[in-house]
C-alpha cells in the first residue's frame, strides 16, 4: 500500500471528523418560538384577511413566528391524517365544524377546556359558539370567525321582475323560474352538484323534515321525507329547469362564476364569498343579500364555524396565543373586511362597522336562528361518497330518488354501523 | 443484367462538394469497384446508383433507362450494406424473402426463390433463426442472399466485408467472386480495401475527395497509376518515391539523386520532355531485389522486418527512406551498406509540380 | 495469490483491538466487505417499498377506521374482500378503470408515436418543437387538471367557444357533466398531459433504429405504412411494453386528474378504484377496506404486468 490515502486511512479520518464535531458548540437555540398554521383558506380575499391578521398578531406577539400554509379542501383530510398518523402534525390547525368529530375521534385534538376558561375574552361569545368544537364537556377549539348561510340574489332583475326575495322554499322555486330566460342565458338558481354538494342536499333534507340526528341520540333518514326532499332538489334541474345544466359538476368555483357573471339570480352561499362577488357586481344595486328561505317543515340556514384548534401538544402554549388572537375585536373586524367572514365573537359583531351595513343584517338576523350543520364520525365520508353521488345520479338521470334515497340510507348505515 | 451510366454526377451537402462530376460507364456483367479513403464520397455515389440519395446533376442510367426519378424499388437492383441491414425481428427466411413479399410475389414461388439463395449460399440451416443468432459471417451470407433473390439487374455493395475478421474477409471474398462469376450480375462494390479492389473489380475507380484520380482496369491500377496519389493508395508496402534530377546516360535515361545516379535502362515510359528537370521515381517494395541488376542502389539498411514469405527492409539511400520487399533468405542486419537491383523496366516517373505520371 | 497476505501493523494499545474504525478496515479486506456495502440499499429497499407493501396488506384484514377507535384494530379475515364482492361501487370502478386506462393509454400511445414519428424527422425546428411537445409532461397533474377544467368550462371555456364558432357544437357544453361525455373528455385531459412520456420513450428507442434498415426496406419495395407495421413497431416493441407498464402503472395508481376534474362523478359515471380507495381512505377514514381495494389494484397490476409481458414476446430475442 504506498498511496496516501488508502481506504482505511480515510475510515480513520472520517472517524476522528465524527468525533471532532461532537465537541463543537451548539448553536444557540432561537429566541421566539415558531409554529406553523395549516388552513384551507383559498380565494384572494382569504389570503388578504390572513395577512392582515398575521401582520397584527407580529405585532402583539413578537415571541412567536407564525408560518402558514395553504391546504386545499380536498386534500386536507388526506394531508392532516397522514400528518397526524405519521407525527408531523402542524401546531395549530383550522377545523371546520363538519371535520370535528373525524379529527377527534382519531386524536388529532388538544384540550383546551382550562386556557378556554381562564381566557379573558371567553364571555365575548356565546355558549352555542363552542358546541361544535365541545365533546363530553371538553372543549377543543376556538371559533376564529363563522359561516353565515345565506343567499344572494340579483337585486336588479328581481326588481325588473317585482319579485321580493323569496323567504320560503316555494316562493324560492317560484322566483327560479320567473326569473329563468335561456334566451338571455339566464338561470334562476345556481346549484351546487358537484364537489361540496352534498350540504346543501342534507340541508334540503332537513328542510323537509329528514332530520339526520334525533333527541334521543340516533342517527337516521326518513325515507319518505328524503325521498321528497330530493325530488325537489333535483327537480330544479331535472323538471323545472332552472338551473345550468352544468350543475352536476358545478363545485364551488363554478357557482361563484356564474353567479358573477349573470348566468344565475339566485345563489346560496355564506358571509365568506361577499368580497369576491362585491369585486365583480355593485353590493346593494346588482346583487343584495337574504336569508337563507324556510324549508316546509324545518328552517335549515347553517351556522358553521372554522375553529382553530392546537394539533401539537409540545408547542400548545405559543399555539394558544395564535388561537386566542383570532378572538381580538380588532382581528376578527380586521379578518371580516378583508374577507366578508363573519366574526364569532359577539363583542366582535356589535361593532359599528358590522352593524351598522343593512347588507350584514340577513346575517345577523341568521346568527339568531341559525342552527350548526349535523355532526358524527363518519359524517363527512358519507356526505360526501355515498350523499353527493347518489344525489348526482338523480340529476343525470340515471337514478329516481327512491333509489338515491335507499342508497342514501345503506351507505349511512354502514357508516355508523 | 445491364450496363450501367454514370453521366457527371455532382453532390453538395450544401456548401459542401461531395461528388464532383462523376462519370463511369460499365459493361453488362462488369464490376466495378469504388476505391478511396474513407469520406471521399464512395457511399453516396452508391447511394445515388441505388435512389437513396438525389444527386445535385447528372444522370444515372440502367441498362437503357435513365432512373433519375425512379423509386429505389423499381430500379430493379439490390444492396448489400456494411451494416447488413438484417430486419432483427424477422427470420432469415422472411428477412431473404422480404423483397419478394413486398412485391407481392406468390407465398409457393418466394419460398422456391429462397431455398435457392439459401442454397447457393449455404445458409439453408439458418432459415428459421433470426439475425440475432448468428456470426458475423452468416449474416452477411443472408444479406448476400437477400440481395440474389431477387435475381436484380445491378448488385451494390457497400463495404460488405469490412465489418468480418481478416480470414473470414479472405474468405468471402471467394465467394462475391465465385458468385459474379456464377451470376454475372452487373456490379458496383464499395471498399477502402485495394486488395478487394484488385482481386475482384474488371474495373477500379480509385477517388479521392469527390473525384476519379484513375478509371482503369486493375492491372493498369497497379502497373501505370496515374497519379501519385494512386500510386501511394495501391500496394502494400506502399511504392517509394525517390526524387532526383532526371538526366540523359549512357544505357538511356538516368535518375541523379541525393545517395548516386540510378541507371533506368529499359524504362518504357516516354519522359524524355522532362530531360535536367527534378522528377520522382515510384519504384514498387517488390522492384527492388538483392540480386545483380544494371540498375542498382547503395543505402544503409535501417529496419528489416522479417514477414514470412517475405523480408521487408528498409533502406537509407541519401536521405531518402525506401522500402525492399526481399525474399525470406535476406537478413541484412541494421547499419550495414546493402546494394539493390532494380527491376527498371517497371519505374513510373511522376512531375513533382502535378503529381501526374509524365 | 493466497499466500499475498495483507499484514497489519500490530494492535499499539489493548484499545486499539477493539477500536471499530480499525475493525472496519479489516473487515474491508475480506469478501464479506461486498455484502457489507450492499446493506445499506438492502435496508433502504427493505424500509421503503417492502414494509410499506406487506403493512398495507396486513391493513386489509384489520377493522381499520380511524374515526371510530372504538371498533378496535382487530383482525377480520376476509371480511372487506368478502363486502367487495358484493359492492356495486367496486365493481363500477373496475369497470371504469378498465375504460379509463385502456382507452387513454391507446391514445397516448397512438399520438406519442406520430408525434415522435414526426421528431424523428430531423426537420428544421423540431429541436424547439420537441421541447413544445414535452411541455405537457412538465406540468403537474393538479395544474393540467385546473386548467383543462377552466378550458373545458361550460361558461368560460375556451373549447366550448371555439366549437360552437366552428359549428361543431349547438351550443356550450358542460363535458364533465353529461356521464357520456365525462369519461372521455377526461381521457383526451389525461392523453393530451401524458402523451410525451411515449414520445420521449418512443423517440429514444426510434435512435436506437439503424438508419440502414429503412434503406433496405426502400430497396426492398417496403412503403411507409409496412415500414412502420414491419420495422419500426416490432423494434419498438421493448420500449413500448415498457412504456406501457409504466404507464399502465402511474394511471390505475393515481386518482389526481380525475380528483380534480369529476370528483368521479357525475353520479359515478367517472369512478375509479384509485378513487375510490382514496376516498374510502381519506373520507370514510376506514384504512381497512382502502387497504383491501389497494391489495386488489396490486394483484391486478401485477396480473397485468406479467400477462403484457408474456404475450408482447418482450422477453424472446
Ligand atoms: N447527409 C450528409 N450530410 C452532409 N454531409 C454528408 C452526408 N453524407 C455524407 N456526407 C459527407 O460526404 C462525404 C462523403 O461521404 P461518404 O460517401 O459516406 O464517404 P465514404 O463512403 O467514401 O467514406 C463525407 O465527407 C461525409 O462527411
Ligand atoms: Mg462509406
Amino acid at each position: 500500500m504506498t498511496s496516501r490515502f488508502d481506504r482505511r486511512s480515510v475510515l480513520k479520518m472520517g472517524g476522528g471528523l465524527l468525533a471532532a464535531s461532537a465537541l463543537l458548540p451548539r448553536a444557540a437555540f432561537a429566541q421566539s418560538t415558531a409554529i406553523n398554521y395549516w388552513h384551507t383558506f383559498t380565494s384572494q380575499s382569504e389570503f388578504a384577511g390572513l395577512d392582515e391578521v398575521m401582520k397584527l398578531f407580529a405585532a402583539a406577539h413578537p415571541e412567536v413566528a407564525v408560518t402558514q400554509e395553504n391546504i386545499p379542501n380536498p386534500e386536507f383530510m388526506a394531508k392532516v391524517t397522514a400528518a397526524v398518523v405519521s407525527g408531523s402534525r402542524p401546531d395549530v390547525t383550522m377545523v371546520s365544524s363538519e371535520r370535528f368529530a373525524d379529527l377527534l375521534a382519531m386524536g388529532a385534538l388538544n384540550d383546551l377546556t382550562d386556557k378556554i376558561a381562564a381566557w379573558d375574552r371567553r364571555s365575548d361569545f356565546d355558549d352555542v359558539r363552542f358546541a361544535s368544537i365541545s365533546k363530553d364537556g371538553k372543549v377543543y377549539g376556538v371559533p376564529a370567525f363563522t359561516f353565515v348561510d345565506w343567499m344572494y340574489y340579483r337585486k336588479d332583475w328581481f326588481d325588473e321582475a317585482g319579485l321580493a326575495p323569496p323567504t320560503t322554499y316555494a316562493e324560492f322555486r317560484d322566483a327560479a323560474i320567473k326569473l329563468t330566460d335561456p334566451a338571455k342565458g339566464r338561470f334562476g338558481f345556481g346549484m351546487r352538484g358537484g364537489a361540496g354538494g352534498q350540504a346543501y342536499v342534507i340541508n334540503v333534507m332537513e328542510g323537509f323534515g329528514a332530520k339526520l340526528m334525533h333527541e334521543d341520540g340516533s342517527i337516521s333518514l326518513d325515507r319518505d321525507k328524503a325521498i321528497e326532499a330530493v325530488d325537489w332538489w333535483s327537480g330544479l334541474l331535472v323538471k323545472d329547469g332552472v338551473v345550468p345544466p352544468s350543475a352536476p359538476n358545478d363545485g364551488f368555483r363554478q357557482i361563484m362564476e356564474a353567479f358573477q357573471t349573470g348566468q344565475t339570480a339566485m345563489l346560496w352561499h355564506h358571509t365568506g364569498s361577499f368580497q369576491d362577488n362585491a369585486k365583480l357586481l355593485k353590493a346593494g344595486v346588482e346583487f343584495a343579500t337574504a336569508a337563507i328561505p324556510a324549508g316546509p317543515v324545518n328552517r335549515v340556514s347553517r351556522l358553521g364555524y372554522a375553529y382553530n384548534t392546537a394539533t401539537k401538544p409540545e408547542t400548545i402554549d405559543a399555539s394558544w396565543e395564535w388561537i386566542k388572537f383570532w378572538g381580538e375585536p380588532d382581528a376578527a373586524v380586521a379578518f371580516l373586511e378583508k374577507t366578508g367572514y363573519f366574526p364569532a365573537s359577539t363583542k366582535a359583531a356589535q361593532d359599528e362597522r358590522i352593524s351598522g351595513n343593512p347588507l350584514y343584517k340577513p346575517a345577523a338576523d341568521t346568527l339568531g336562528f341559525g342552527i350548526p350543520s349535523p355532526s358524527f364520525p363518519g359524517f363527512a365520508g358519507w356526505s360526501e361518497s355515498v350523499v353527493l353521488p347518489a344525489f348526482q345520479r338523480v340529476l343525470i338521470k340515471e337514478a329516481t330518488p327512491e333509489q338515491a334515497v335507499d342508497e342514501m340510507i345503506d351507505g349511512l348505515n354502514q357508516a355508523i354501523a | 443484367m445491364a450496363t450501367l451510366s454514370i453521366n457527371s454526377i455532382r453532390k453538395s451537402f450544401g456548401a459542401v462538394e461531395v461528388l464532383n462530376n462523376i462519370d463511369i460507364q460499365l459493361e453488362d456483367g462488369g464490376f466495378l469497384v469504388l476505391l478511396g479513403p474513407s469520406g471521399c464520397g464512395k457511399s453516396t455515389l452508391l447511394s445515388i446508383i441505388a435512389g437513396l440519395e438525389t444527386s445535385s446533376g447528372g444522370d444515372i442510367v440502367i441498362g437503357d433507362r435513365n432512373v433519375n426519378d425512379v423509386h429505389p424499388k423499381d430500379r430493379n437492383i439490390a444492396m448489400v450494406f456494411q451494416s447488413y441491414a438484417l430486419y432483427p425481428t424477422m427470420s432469415v427466411r422472411r428477412n431473404i424473402g422480404f423483397g419478394l413479399e413486398m412485391r407481392k410475389v406468390d407465398a409457393r414461388e418466394r419460398e422456391a426463390a429462397v431455398d435457392r439463395a439459401a442454397d447457393l449460399l449455404q445458409i439453408g440451416h439458418l432459415l428459421d433463426r433470426k439475425p440475432g443468432q448468428l456470426s458475423g459471417g452468416q449474416r452477411q451470407r443472408v444479406a448476400m442472399g437477400r440481395a440474389i433473390v431477387r435475381n436484380p439487374e445491378l448488385f451494390l455493395f457497400d463495404e460488405p466485408l469490412s465489418n468480418l475478421d481478416a480470414k473470414l474477409r479472405v474468405e468471402m471474398r471467394t465467394e462475391i467472386k465465385r458468385l459474379h462469376d456464377r451470376l454475372g450480375t452487373t456490379t458496383v462494390y464499395v471498399t477502402h480495401d485495394q486488395v478487394e479492389a484488385l482481386t475482384l473489380g474488371t474495373q477500379v475507380a480509385v477517388m479521392k475527395a469527390g473525384v476519379i484520380q484513375q478509371l482503369a482496369d486493375p492491372e493498369t491500377i497497379y502497373t501505370k497509376p496515374a497519379n501519385m496519389f494512386v500510386a501511394g493508395f495501391i500496394g502494400s508496402p506502399t511504392m517509394n518515391f525517390l526524387r532526383g534530377t532526371l538526366e540523359a546516360g549512357a544505357g538511356g535515361l538516368q535518375l541523379r539523386h541525393a545517395g548516386g545516379t540510378l541507371a533506368m535502362p529499359g524504362l518504357e515510359q516516354d519522359a524524355s520532355t522532362h530531360l535536367g528537370r527534378e522528377v520522382v521515381a515510384g519504384i514498387r517494395p517488390e522492384s527492388l531485389h538483392g540480386g545483380e541488376a544494371a540498375a542498382a542502389l547503395t543505402g544503409i539498411v535501417d529496419v528489416v522486418e522479417p514477414t514470412g514469405p517475405d523480408t521487408m527492409v528498409v533502406v537509407k539511400v541519401g536521405e531518402q527512406l525506401l522500402t525492399a520487399r526481399l525474399g525470406p533468405k535476406h537478413r541484412p542486419r541494421p547499419g550495414e551498406t546493402l546494394r539493390l537491383g532494380v527491376d527498371a523496366a517497371s519505374i513510373n516517373l511522376f512531375d513533382p509540380e502535378t503529381e501526374n505520371r509524365i | 495469490m493466497a499466500e499475498a497476505r495483507i499484514t497489519y501493523p500490530p494492535p499499539r494499545t489493548a484499545w486499539d483491538r477493539y477500536n471499530p474504525i480499525r475493525l472496519i478496515g479489516e473487515v474491508s479486506e475480506t469478501r464479506y466487505w461486498m455484502y457489507l456495502l450492499l446493506l445499506p440499499s438492502a435496508l433502504l429497499i427493505c424500509a421503503v417499498v417492502i414494509y410499506p407493501t406487506l403493512y398495507g396488506m396486513q391493513m386489509s384484514f384489520r377493522e381499520m377506521r380511524l374515526n371510530r377507535p372504538d371498533l378496535g384494530t382487530d383482525w377480520v379475515g376476509l371480511k372487506h374482500y368478502a363486502r367487495m364482492l358484493a359492492d356495486p361501487i367496486f365493481w363500477v370502478s373496475l369497470r371504469n378503470t378498465a375504460v379509463w386506462v385502456t382507452s387513454a393509454i391507446a391514445l397516448e400511445f397512438l399520438i406519442g408515436l406520430v408525434a415522435a414519428l414526426a421528431l424523428n424527422r430531423n426537420l428544421p425546428g423540431s429541436k424547439v418543437l420537441a421541447v413544445l411537445i414535452l411541455l405537457p409532461y412538465f406540468l403537474p397533474n393538479v395544474v393540467a387538471g385546473h386548467m383543462w377544467a377552466l378550458m373545458l368550462d361550460p361558461r368560460l371555456g375556451v373549447i366550448n367557444d371555439v366549437l360552437v364558432h366552428l359549428g361543431w357544437l349547438a351550443g356550450y357544453k358542460a363535458w364533465f357533466a353529461d356521464p357520456s361525455t365525462a369519461m372521455a373528455a377526461a381521457i383526451v385531459v389525461e392523453a393530451w398531459h401524458s402523451f410525451p412520456f411515449f414520445t420521449l420513450l418512443i423517440l429514444a428507442g426510434l435512435k436506437g433504429i439503424p438508419i440502414d434498415l429503412y434503406k433496405a426496406a426502400d430497396i426492398d419495395g417496403a412503403g411507409p405504412f409496412a415500414q412502420l407495421r414491419l420495422i419500426t413497431l416490432p423494434m419498438l416493441r421493448t420500449v413500448i411494453a415498457a412504456a406501457v407498464i409504466l404507464r399502465v402503472i402511474g394511471l390505475v395508481n393515481s386518482p389526481d386528474l380525475l380528483l380534480i376534474l369529476t370528483s368521479g362523478g357525475p353520479g359515478r359515471s367517472t369512478q375509479v378504484l384509485s378513487l375510490y380507495a382514496f376516498q374510502t381512505a381519506y373520507k370514510d377514514f376506514n384504512f381497512g377496506y382502502a387497504g383491501a381495494l389497494s391489495v386488489v389494484m396490486f394483484i391486478l397490476l401485477m396480473g397485468f404486468a406479467w400477462a403484457y409481458v408474456r404475450l408482447s414476446k418482450v422477453n424472446e430475442d
